[in-house]
């Protein structure tokens, strides 16, 4: 699974980290850092939970990514720089 | 109030008699509920018109689905937020900064302000924010089991923690409570006195600051450089006078509202004081119910809106308790449910203007709430009392007499 981060969306809400920190990673301000989102296997729910609960919508599953990549536990997670 | 007529382009078919100044449980009601008052607006059309809408007689366009909301306030080159709400009590046209400014201006101020309360910056005030929560529980339990909520902790707990953050003493706490209900709720002659006797304290603040910096809001601001260069005396007023006034009324109504919540519903309060790690969660489901603020924009264009013929100078309104209440957005919108989860609501507004307080807003709730629960014990509205709430700019509540006896 997959959380594609539309970055102009997001208006610093912090509801994603308030839900998973270690999935959702903020800059300084508060605002999502750029970058698609790959979610291990464990952390599928806590992810979609937070996907859920932005209010800007600026985030959104995908879970095709799945099937297209194997395994997600084998994928390393992007969007930390 | 001098009341505006309906403008020519607004098809009669779409004006609807609804305020949330002046509708049915608006005014002062003893033991009023304005926010299930107003979510009677979701049994008409998504949008109308509604001639009568804001403190000075306006009508407004009424936005009620939460996805239409989002719409308008996301898309802020054709709704400007530039109206000047505080500045017109005075007859003056300036902005308060950044939450009367559109894109790009907006971006340089908010970019300035926004570490100031971020996630981070809000965690590392969280002490301070809990030991005056204490103080003041402490101080009302050592001698007496019933108390007016509103004077005795909600005001004095959210504006000590703004003041601080400006960086003013407790001293003057009586004073601007007082400023900001002559600003929010008064007449046409208390709200100028109030926004003149603001105006002039943030530009003596500004002076001051500028003279013996301190470490504060307001030097922070006085210092700051923006593109290269200083804020001239306006922007700094403009931000001073939004800090102040944003921190006075708002979060404590919530606390307010929240309180009297649990004081008539005994099962949510048993189950939050007994698992207090419930708290987070059901602090924005009371988020969700009881909104304060109700946003307005203006239009810059001509534009048909899902049906709505908006033309340019109109005003649109973004109620957040509207939004809140929406049934294609919430199921059973109505029911307060302390566990409900993907809560997306909109009590701090959408898009670029997003309640820049929102991160020491919401810590401010909870920690209230759980210091509350933790040291008083069940309590109840007090037999013989109602609390008075009111609708309007911001929803109040405007007394809360609680008894734990
Ligand atoms: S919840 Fe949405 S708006 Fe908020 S920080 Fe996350 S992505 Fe951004």
């Amino acid at each position: 699974m997959r959380i594609i981060v539309h970055n102009a969306k997001c208006q610093g809400h912090a509801r994603c980290w308030a839900q998973a920190p270690d999935i959702f990673k903020l800059d300084d301000d508060g605002y999502i850092l750029p970058g698609d989102i790959q979610v291990a296997e464990g952390e599928q729910l806590l992810a979609s939970q937070g996907a859920r609960s932005c209010p800007e919508r600026a985030l959104e599953v995908d879970r095709t990514s799945a099937a297209r990549f194997g395994p997600a536990a084998m994928q390393p997670r992007t969007g930390e720089a | 109030m001098a009341i505006n007529p309906v403008p020519d382009h607004v098809p009669p078919e779409m004006v609807r008699d609804f305020s949330l100044f002046t509708s049915p449980g608006m005014p002062p009601t003893p033991n009023g509920d304005p926010h299930a008052a107003v979510a009677c607006a979701h049994d008409g059309p998504p949008i109308f018109y509604s001639p009568y809408n804001t403190q000075d007689g306006r009508g407004t366009w009424v936005i009620t689905r939460a996805a239409d909301q989002r719409k308008v306030l996301q898309d802020t080159e054709t709704f400007s937020s530039h109206r000047s709400i505080f500045s017109s009590i005075l007859g003056e046209t300036w902005p308060t900064i950044p939450l009367e400014l559109d894109p790009p201006a907006h971006g340089a101020f908010r970019s300035l302000l926004s570490p100031l309360l971020s996630p981070k910056r809000v965690t590392a005030l969280e002490p301070a924010v809990r030991e005056r929560a204490i103080a003041l529980i402490d101080r009302i339990t050592a001698s007496a089991t019933s108390c007016d909520v509103m004077k005795d902790f909600a005001f004095p707990f959210t504006v000590s923690i703004f003041l601080r953050f400006l960086g003013l003493p407790d001293q003057g706490l009586d004073t601007f409570v007082g400023w900001a209900k002559d600003l929010l709720h008064g007449d046409d002659v208390e709200r100028p006195v109030a926004a003149r006797k603001i105006v002039a304290f943030i530009d003596e603040l500004a002076t001051n600051r500028r003279k013996d910096p301190v470490d504060d809001l307001m030097t922070f601001i006085v210092q700051a450089q923006i593109e290269g260069r200083r804020l001239t005396d306006g922007e700094i007023r403009g931000i001073g006078v939004l800090v102040f006034v944003a921190g006075l009324d708002t979060v404590a109504a919530a606390i307010g509202f929240d309180l009297a919540y649990l004081a008539r519903n005994l099962k949510d309060q048993e189950l939050l004081r007994s698992e207090p790690d419930r708290i987070l969660l059901a602090t924005e489901e009371l988020l969700r119910a009881y909104p304060p603020i109700q946003l307005i924009r203006v239009a810059t264009k001509d534009i048909d809106f899902e049906g709505a013929p908006i033309r340019k100078g109109d005003y649109v309104s973004c109620a957040t308790m509207i939004a809140n209440r929406d049934p294609e957005e919430f199921e059973s919108p109505n029911t307060v449910d302390l566990a409900r989860e993907h809560n997306r609501h909109a009590a701090f507004g959408y898009g670029p203007h997003r309640c820049l307080g929102s991160h020491l807003a919401r810590r401010e709730i909870v920690i209230g709430l759980e210091e509350w629960l933790a040291r008083i014990p069940t309590f109840r509205i007090k037999e013989g009392t109602a609390p008075i709430t009111c609708g309007g700019h911001v929803f109040g509540i405007e007394n809360l007499i609680l008894d734990w006896s």
